[in-house]
């Protein structure tokens, strides 16, 4: 088989960059601003709403828009969509340039810190209306100040979580 | 990249050793195949579902290519004081602020009537429930090796951790969801929205939130010269 | 002159950058530090970070999303 060299990395603001025009793209074709977590938010739902829960009930769904599109169910909607497309992408870059690899979780600790961590974002998410797209990828070009706000904080958070990180995980 | 002679010398001899990497163009052939079908079952079926598809799908190429990280770039400045990538971050917020503004403008133009949940974006209230959640959303990102888009990445490339982690994602909001009437009546039903445009108008806002963007990453070029490393080692 | 290896396979960001930060502190001038590493960010941050500090840096893509990194210590 023939050698293959993976070519160097794309730099930073060219991601950044098309990133922001994709941004833009989102909006003006859907109508809607880029978010993410909300999926996350669904699969949940949908798994509970599975069990014979009527999740649709819940407070969350009855207010601030947030109720699912017409003819929508909790896995069926865009944001799964979008999110197993990243998936995808991602999965796609990495074969064409033959750097796929299995990383198996290193350690208790690793598995701790990424179920926690995950937990952690995923609650915060639905406290400031978004996660890092939908509260500041997408909040601050809405001009809405809890953008940055939620940028701000974010610093602290992660600030903290540097903390932490020097303690238990290195 | 500035490379030394002692390391080219060593590159040699483990150029020698290495085996040629094996080819995972044909797993690639197949997987674009099976995406592809895919796109064309939403074609005739849910154009909003292609457009999603496609878009997702150069969202997740772009952010590997790149090892786009948001997380990173929040963490990186404090860490290591490296601004690379918040500065890249800053450049697609001064895009969309851009592009957001024109849609904005397009949408004021053509509707008379309208509530503030009506205007197109992420407008929502700010308050106390925004500082709790971005607090939660930082050390999480930071612990977990990854923000919302980076674990979606990271799964593509191969990492059980972040599986593990889009888990936690799912119970985390699963149970923020059903918690939230907790908080609205706590903290959200009580905040405002702070739309800028309302304050000052939209074409000054764009104007101002572009400035400032540009100012902060000015701001970020000379901190990253400074070099500010983290005193914890 | 010493050459130490830093093994951060299956270790998740930023821990590769870490280790690395803290490996050149205990080196000397002229030392070699080879990082074998899965990540894929860190042939990027890793490298920003060490041609930032004036060391000398370079990689090889040893298998499919492996690599080595090189590190001479300069300064």
């Amino acid at each position: 088989m023939k050698d293959v060299k993976s070519k160097k990395p794309w730099p930073y603001w060219v991601g950044g960059i098309l990133l922001g025009i994709i941004n833009i793209i989102i909006l003006f074709v859907t109508g809607k601003p880029w978010k993410i977590t909300t999926a996350f938010l669904y699969i949940g739902a949908g798994f509970i709403e599975l069990l014979g829960v009527d999740v649709k009930d819940w407070y969350y769904f009855n207010v601030y828009n947030n109720q699912l599109s017409l003819g929508k169910t909790f896995f069926n909607n865009e944001l799964i969509v979008i999110i197993v497309a990243i998936i995808i992408g991602s999965f796609l870059s990495v074969l064409y340039h033959s750097e796929f690899k299995f990383k198996k979780i290193k350690s208790k600790r690793q598995f701790l810190a990424a179920l926690i961590g995950g937990i952690l974002m995923g609650y915060g998410t639905r406290l400031s209306f978004g996660c890092n797209i939908g509260a500041y990828f997408s909040a601050i070009p809405s001009f809405s100040v809890h953008g940055w706000v939620f940028g701000i904080f974010m610093f602290v958070g992660a600030w903290i979580g540097c903390k932490i990180l020097f303690k238990y995980l290195l | 990249m500035v490379t030394s002679s002692k390391i080219e010398e060593i590159k040699r001899q483990r150029q020698k050793e290495i085996r040629a990497k094996k080819n995972q163009r044909k797993y690639f052939y197949i997987a674009a195949f099976i995406s592809l079908i895919i796109f064309g079952y939403f074609i005739n079926n849910n154009k909003l579902y292609a457009f999603t598809w496609i878009i997702g799908i150069a969202i997740g190429i772009i952010m590997q290519r790149s090892r786009f990280c948001f997380a990173a770039s929040f963490r990186d400045p404090i860490m290591v004081g490296t601004t690379s990538l918040f500065r890249a971050v800053l450049l697609g917020l001064m895009i969309s602020t851009i592009g957001f503004g024109i849609y904005q403008y397009m949408f004021f133009s053509n509707v008379e009537n309208y509530s503030i949940m009506d205007i197109p974006g992420q407008i929502y209230p700010v308050g106390i429930h925004t500082i709790i959640g971005a607090i939660m959303f930082g050390i999480g990102m930071v612990i977990a090796g990854g923000c919302a888009t980076g674990t979606l990445i990271r799964i593509g490339e191969g990492y059980l951790m972040q599986f593990i982690v889009l888990i936690g994602f799912i119970i985390g909001a699963t149970l923020g969801g059903k918690s939230f009437e907790f908080w609205d009546k706590l903290f959200i039903s009580t905040s405002k929205i702070i739309y800028l445009p309302e304050y000052i108008g939209l074409i000054p806002t764009i104007i101002a939130q572009l400035i400032v963007l540009g100012i902060i990453y000015y701001l970020a070029i000379l901190y990253d010269k400074k070099n500010n490393i983290m005193s914890g080692l | 002159m010493a050459i130490y290896e830093l093994d951060c396979m299956y270790e998740a960001c930023p821990i590769p950058l870490l280790k690395v930060l803290k490996k050149l502190n205990d080196m000397k001038v002229g030392d070699i530090l080879i990082i074998k590493t899965d990540h894929s960010c860190s042939i990027v941050n890793v490298v920003e970070w060490v041609e930032k500090q004036g060391h000398y840096i370079d990689y090889l893509e040893t298998g499919e999303g492996e690599w080595e990194i090189y590190i001479e210590k300069a300064k």
